[in-house]
């Protein structure tokens, strides 16, 4: 998977300035054949730009990157024509049908006209849109219009599909829609860059997770990421507040880095979790504490996205 | 420059605007009270003579009209008047559609998909130009057809030579097309920086100012445009609208669009 036919996008010292502001510096990115990448950051981290200059929607000002090994300065049009890219606002045109919105996307994207037929039944019979077709897209649900702008991005079959805050306000049910919409993109073997604030939706969809912040920070499998901040723990529920005999009993037990203590729960650290809980769990018996729930502690990759962020300085708002 | 994709936006864009109803009133009520108004002051003015003062200035400046009876002249200087009136069509009617056109797809965000298909932005911005300059000119055009249809079997064969004189073929079908023109010019660039179409209405208006000015100078006998005139007019229109196509075009940059419009 690491040979280099088989990366799809590569950014090589890739930047782009807005004035004397930079909105992304120094970003080395590869990103595999058939990967979901997520890209996560604040507001203004670069994301969008990030998106903008590998889709060659504008230039960057340092550095390279190429799509299906073609240069985005060299072949602009010819990275337009593969990949398919979701806006953060869904763009439709709200006076034309559903049809008539794919139609146009099909002629821009060259479609022979049996193509262009052929397509805009597929995907909408497949975000179950086709019973509404010929209804003009003003008259749409927010996950509706989301799920139209999906297919958009799909009618020329692109090999990379950029997703810009695919799910940002949508209520939970067509979030839920769309989020089934990229698995089914990820399940047909497509390339997808999915720029997010949604964390367990990184988590859950993306094969790789990379933190951007003005620059790439981090990049990494979403457990890599968790593995990464070093200690995990056990979360042990009880009857009561814990005494001091039963925090003392749990410092005790070998193999344990920290013990916190939250209401009625302890929340331990240690470098093997499964390698401590018997012990810790009869030192706990023995100490006189009612256990009534023993779990793993997993890291969150919220926790990580605030360590990974605490860790380095503003470099200015970006776009 | 690709046929098909500049074909393509512009069957869009009509598509769009024919579903727009407060434009489409803007596109075809105006022509028809155009069409009105002119002949029905001609008849208003029936058989009251012009100003001896004002009768020698017209005359001066039209010797062809010094045949003309009182009520001819009178009547003919009245609808001279509104050659004018058939140039701001071509003035309005552009400047309406590509402010609605631009602002709006600024307002709905549309430009962004669209601007990451394989379109280059001088397909894009020539589909937008034709779709807008079009309407214009043909409503014009129509509107003067149907005007001088009228003139000559409500009024004679005097008023329908008066119509359809050189000075008003000229200024119908050349200086009209310029002044489209400038008007599409104005659209793009003043859509660029506002985001109320009728703010962007308002500010592009300013390019009815000369003909207006026109206007005023004619019915004050002044200067009665000839067909000479208003030629050297649409060559003055059409260098001014070329240079200011080159401000357009910038303006209608990709990169800008998506990072400095707003």
């Amino acid at each position: 998977m690491t040979t280099p036919d088989a990366v799809m996008i590569r950014a090589t010292c890739l930047g782009r300035s807005f004035g004397p502001l930079w909105a992304i510096r120094d970003m080395d990115l590869e990103v595999f054949r058939g990967e979901v990448l997520g890209l996560l950051g604040p507001n203004g981290a670069g994301k969008t730009t990030t998106v903008r200059l590998l889709t060659a929607l504008i230039g960057p000002s340092e550095g390279k990157a190429t799509v299906d090994g073609l240069d985005v300065t060299e072949h602009p049009e010819a990275i337009r024509a593969r990949v398919g890219i979701l806006t953060e606002t869904p763009g439709l045109y709200d006076r034309l049908s559903a049809t008539a919105n794919l139609e146009f996307f099909g002629r821009l994207y060259g479609l022979d006209a049996a193509t262009r037929a052929a397509r805009i039944e597929r995907y909408l019979r497949l975000f179950s849109l086709w019973e509404r077709r010929d209804d003009i897209a003003g008259t749409f649900s927010k996950g509706m219009k989301q799920k139209l702008a999906i297919a958009r991005a799909l009618l020329h079959e692109p090999t990379v599909v950029f997703l810009d805050e695919p799910t940002a306000a949508l209520d939970p049910e067509a979030a839920y829609v769309v989020r089934e919409a990229i698995e089914s993109m990820r399940r047909s073997g497509r390339t997808i860059v999915l720029a997010t604030h949604n964390l367990d939706e990184a988590d859950r969809l993306c094969d790789r997770v990379a933190f951007v912040r003005g620059g790439l920070l981090r990049i990494d499998s979403p457990a890599g990421l968790r593995g990464s901040l070093g200690a995990r723990g056990i979360e042990i529920g009880l009857a009561g507040a814990p005494t001091e005999a039963v925090i003392a009993a749990a410092r005790s037990v070998p193999g344990i880095t920290r013990v916190e203590v939250s209401d009625a729960r302890l929340v331990v650290s240690a470098e093997h979790p499964a390698a401590v809980t018997p012990a810790l769990v009869r030192a706990l018996v023995v100490a006189g504490a009612d256990i009534t729930a023993v779990h793993e502690h997993a890291t969150t990759l919220e926790q990580v996205y605030f360590e990974v962020m605490g860790a380095r300085p503003d470099r200015g708002e970006a776009t | 420059m690709r046929l098909a994709i500049v074909t393509t936006v512009l069957r869009r864009e009509w598509a769009e605007t024919v579903r727009n109803r407060l434009l489409m009133s803007t596109i075809l009520i105006p022509p028809m009270v155009l069409t009105i108004v002119p002949l029905v002051l001609a008849g208003v003015v029936g058989d009251r003579a012009l100003p001896p003062a004002l009768a020698s200035s017209v005359i001066a400046q039209r010797p062809e009209w010094a045949t003309f009876t009182v009520a001819e002249l009178a009547g003919a200087f009245a609808v001279q008047q509104f050659l004018a009136f058939f140039l701001l069509m071509p003035a309005y009617i552009p400047l309406s559609i590509a402010t609605f056109s631009i602002i709006g797809e600024k307002q709905a965000r549309t430009l962004e998909p669209v601007l990451a298909t394989p379109i280059r932005t001088v397909e894009l911005l020539s589909g937008k130009a034709i779709a807008a300059l079009v309407p214009g000119v043909l409503a014009g055009w129509v509107t003067y057809v149907v005007f001088v249809t009228l003139a000559s079997i409500v009024y004679g064969p005097a008023l329908f030579g008066v119509v359809t004189d050189a000075s008003w073929l000229v200024g119908v079908f050349v200086l009209g097309p310029a002044v489209g023109l400038s008007s599409v010019v104005a659209g793009v660039i003043v859509s660029s920086r506002v985001n109320d179409p009728r703010v962007a209405q308002q500010i592009g208006g300013i390019i009815v100012v000369p003909i207006i000015a026109v206007t005023l100078l004619q019915a004050t006998g002044t200067l009665l445009v000839g067909a000479a005139g208003y030629f050297i007019l649409a060559v003055i229109v059409l260098v001014i609208s070329l240079f200011g196509l080159r401000t357009g075009v910038a303006m209608f940059d990709r990169e800008a669009i998506l990072t400095r419009w707003r």
